[in-house]
């Protein structure tokens, strides 16, 4: 196992979270917003509308700026959250999917160069090839969507992969489809959003209210696609996924559903009211009001995504906790568990104390801090006022009143269909105990 | 466990899904390829500032224009910077990530500052792109430049941290056997190392500006005397940072472990030779720098290059004292992907063609001019990346159906 990273009180996986959730907003609007800009540079030269052209102009600047800053580094920075949340997760999907990223990045260099020739190009190149340019990153931006949602879409389903080890089995599973429609409606919500604040800062009366009509009709058709195929994808849902979350085991999957369907129907009223019925409503106060309720709504989607795919972190093969579940035989990969089990799983790890007196209560406090790390800290805060599932406050709740009970509990941990069984020998178990004891005393 | 079982265990169980000597290839060419546009950043950042102090009225001019090139050039940067930490990621897997969970902060902290000198960079393109030249602020410049070198420091360590696995365990697990979660580790800082990344820049930018003459010369709206200005400053300063560079590099040499005898490894002794000839050639144009300047881009290039490739076999050098070499990856070849990604490059390089020839063509107008572009050139264009998809898409039907997962 790798070093651990533990963020007190906030955990490293909300840290992921954080940043995912944030990264949604700028790249749906990377990959949405140039379809809503060709459509409108295509009409200011059809009707021969050079005023509409501001509008291009302020907008491309906002994608720039924004997309190109802020979407390109959260996108990094998901990435090395990823890494030092969960190394051998992150490092999981990089060897099946390396070519799968890195094809995604030759869409990467496309899009900048286009965005960046179209920006500084505005009124300096004919309009048929400005208008192409428009085209060219709108296909670009959108095809990476078309990618990354198939390593995304892996995690949740790894569909004929764990059989056959292939990419594209792999790529193209249960949740690829009704996912990447989902999310192609959904960015047209979002470049919806955008298009109406920048347009609200247009000086031209007349121009404004149209486009930001225009951008509440694309947000209205782009977030009622989004209903249709958000209902495919949660019936695609693999079975497992469906049953944490409709039977109730983890009751706070519902809640996160419905604060994503609540932020969904709020945006939706906005782009009605604010946009199509009354255009002077959508100013930037409330467009950037509808961007929080957006971000809220990401926010439980994506908590909705993460907490359904639970116990793993790719689904059936690699747990949350990053231990290998199960065999691949296509790829000579074998599951971790049996080997921990039988060989100990303080003697895989290479960062731990160097001697272990199992008689010395010193030594096994110090032998289950590393277990305990590694096996639970991952979807569990250590501390007391941690944020995610602080294990002293939902061990305290079972009332343990010695390091054995918490040794029976960690017996039938896989028990549980949201937890990964624990992994290691009865020395691994007791130290694992003896520390989880003495936090919930702390 | 010792070290090099450690790193060998640690080596991700799917194996390489193509032969690592591919990924070697990839990672030092996407590697030069970033370090070129991360140099440019960093030098332009640096002449701006410079030539704004002197207040010389080409100068100002000068440094508003590398403002604009400052911000698209960091954006390149990064963009280009996702494949080499890719292909990292996928033959040194136990070094990159074992590192970077050791100093997670400081990783997570790269992001923040590159992201406060990315908009402290483009306070000082907006912020100075209506301004007449005798208004010309640095202050933005000056953030963004302070920033940058703090990113420089970070990732500097992150890759030097790399290099030295017998080291990890005492940073992290304390004599008592405490184990450290804070991911706050910071060591290994190697001054020459670091300077021969900095001291380049101003060359890599020099070389921009002799390019940047050659390109507007001709233009109706540029004075020639500007131009030559740029042309001249460019060279000068291409030609005294590359000497310098190969001053760093030998100090760098000599920080290197004597058992290597890396003076006689055949890459470094390739980009030392490149430099001086480099150094040389560019000495020879200054006075002709308009001239000079694509065969001066070339030959930069390629010592960028040769000394991309240096660094990796330094790299393989450190490595194998803890027994790790990348040839002995477990490789499972996946055909298909590799196919899809390679193809997909040919066609990327295809449809780069257009907004190059957009970019070159409009730039050759004086300003309030249009370009008129071949129509043929962006059709193919966005024609390509139409047919992508419906290959990709019918392909994705295709497996959908065969697996039974679409409906």
């Amino acid at each position: 196992m790798y070093p651990f990273w533990e963020v007190p009180f906030f955990t490293s996986g909300l840290v992921i979270a954080l940043i995912a959730t944030f990264h949604i907003l700028p790249c749906h609007l990377a990959t949405g917003a140039f379809w809503f800009n060709v459509y409108v540079e295509r009409k200011a030269y059809k009707q021969n509308r050079p005023e509409l052209l501001e509008f291009i102009k302020k907008f491309s600047l906002l994608i720039l700026i924004f997309c190109f800053v802020i979407g390109s580094l959260s996108g990094v920075g998901i990435w090395y959250a990823a890494t030092v949340a969960s190394p051998r997760g992150i490092s999981g999907l990089i060897h099946n999917y390396v070519w799968g990223w890195a094809t995604e990045w030759v869409f990467f260099i496309i899009e900048i160069a286009a965005i960046y020739v179209y920006y500084y190009t505005i009124g300096k190149i004919d309009p048929k090839s400005h208008l192409m340019l428009g085209w060219l990153y709108a296909w670009a931006a959108w095809i990476s969507m078309v990618i990354i949602t198939g390593i995304l879409a892996f995690m949740l389903s790894a569909g004929k992969w764990v059989e056959t080890g292939g990419f594209f089995d792999g790529f193209f599973n249960e949740t690829y489809w009704p996912q990447l429609f989902t999310r192609t409606a959904f960015m047209f919500g979002i470049a919806g959003v955008y298009a109406a604040i920048v347009a609200s800062t247009i000086k031209n009366k007349k121009v404004k209210d149209e486009i930001i009509r225009t951008a509440g009709l694309w947000g209205v058709v782009g977030m009622l696609a989004g209903v249709v195929f958000a209902a495919w994808y949660l019936y695609k849902l693999p079975p497992h996924a469906k049953e944490l979350w409709l039977d109730e085991s983890l009751p706070y999957l519902s809640h996160l559903i419905n604060i994503a369907a609540l932020a969904y129907a709020i945006v939706f009223v906005w782009f009605v009211i604010c946009c199509i019925v009354k255009p002077k409503l959508a100013g930037p106060v409330s467009g950037v009001i509808i961007l929080l309720v957006l971000f809220m709504g990401i926010g439980a989607g994506e908590g909705f995504r993460e907490g359904i795919r639970r116990p793993y972190i790719i689904d059936q093969y690699m747990y949350g906790n990053q231990i290998v579940a199960r065999d691949i035989p296509a790829k000579h990969i074998k599951a971790e568990i049996p080997k921990f089990d039988k060989e100990g799983f303080l003697t895989h790890l290479f960062f731990k104390p160097d001697k272990i007196d199992p008689e010395n209560s010193r030594d096994l406090l110090l032998a289950g801090n590393v277990i305990v790390h590694h096996q639970c800290g991952n979807c569990h805060a250590l501390d007391r006022f941690g944020k995610l599932r602080p294990l002293p406050e939902l061990l305290e709740n079972l009332s343990p009143e010695s390091p054995e009970d918490i040794e029976g509990l960690l017996e039938s941990l896989g028990d549980y269909p949201y937890m990964p069984p624990f992994a290691g020998n009865d020395l691994d178990r007791k130290a694992a105990s003896e520390y989880l004891f003495s936090i919930v005393r702390r | 466990m010792d070290i090099a079982t450690y790193l060998n265990t640690m080596r991700d169980p799917a194996g390489l899904p193509f032969y690592p000597i591919i990924f070697q290839f990839l990672l030092v060419l996407t590697f030069a390829l970033h370090i070129v546009m991360v140099n440019l950043v960093v030098g332009s950042t640096f002449v701006a500032i410079w030539e704004i102090w002197k207040k010389n009225k080409y100068g100002l001019r000068l440094s508003k224009a590398l403002g604009r090139v400052l911000t698209v050039s960091l954006s390149i940067a990064i963009v280009l910077g996702v494949a080499p930490l890719l292909f990292v990621q996928v033959i040194y897997d136990p070094f990159w990530y074992t590192a970077t969970t050791m100093s997670a902060f400081w990783a997570l902290m790269f992001l923040v500052v590159i992201t406060l000198a990315f908009y402290a960079a483009y306070g000082f393109y907006l912020g100075n792109k209506k301004a007449d030249l005798t208004s010309v602020k640095t202050g933005w410049a000056w953030v963004s430049a302070g920033f940058l070198m703090c990113t420089a420091l970070i990732i500097h360590m992150l890759s030097m941290e790399q290099l030295v696995p017998e080291h990890w365990k005492d940073w992290i697990v304390s004599p008592s056997g405490i184990v450290s979660y804070a991911g706050g580790e910071f060591h290994a800082i190697e001054l020459g190392r670091l300077l021969h990344f900095i001291i380049p820049s101003f060359a890599v930018t020099g070389v921009f500006l002799m390019l940047y003459a050659a390109y507007f010369h001709g233009r109706e709206d540029y004075d020639e005397e500007y131009l030559d200005y740029v042309g001249q400053k460019g060279a000068w300063l291409a030609f005294w940072a590359s000497a310098l560079a190969i001053g760093a590099g030998f100090w760098w040499l000599g920080l290197v472990p004597a058992e290597f005898h890396f003076a006689r490894n055949p890459f470094f002794l390739a980009g030392a030779i490149l430099g001086f000839i480099t150094t040389a050639f560019i000495g020879a144009s200054i006075s002709k720098p308009r001239q000079r300047a694509l065969p001066a881009a070339g030959l930069m290039f390629l010592t960028i290059f040769t000394m991309s490739c240096a660094r990796e076999a330094l790299r393989m050098k450190h490595m194998s004292l803890s027994g790790y070499s990348i040839y002995n990856y477990p490789v499972n070849p996946d055909w298909p992907s590799t196919i899809l990604f390679f193809a997909t490059f040919v066609m990327g390089l295809f449809v780069l063609y257009f907004p190059a020839i957009a970019a070159y063509q409009a730039g050759k107008v004086k300003a309030g001019e249009v370009a008129t572009i071949d129509p043929a050139i962006g059709k193919k264009a966005v024609t390509a990346m139409i047919a992508w998809f419906v290959i990709v898409a019918g392909l994705g039907i295709v497996v959908s159906l065969k697996n039974g997962v679409l409906f």
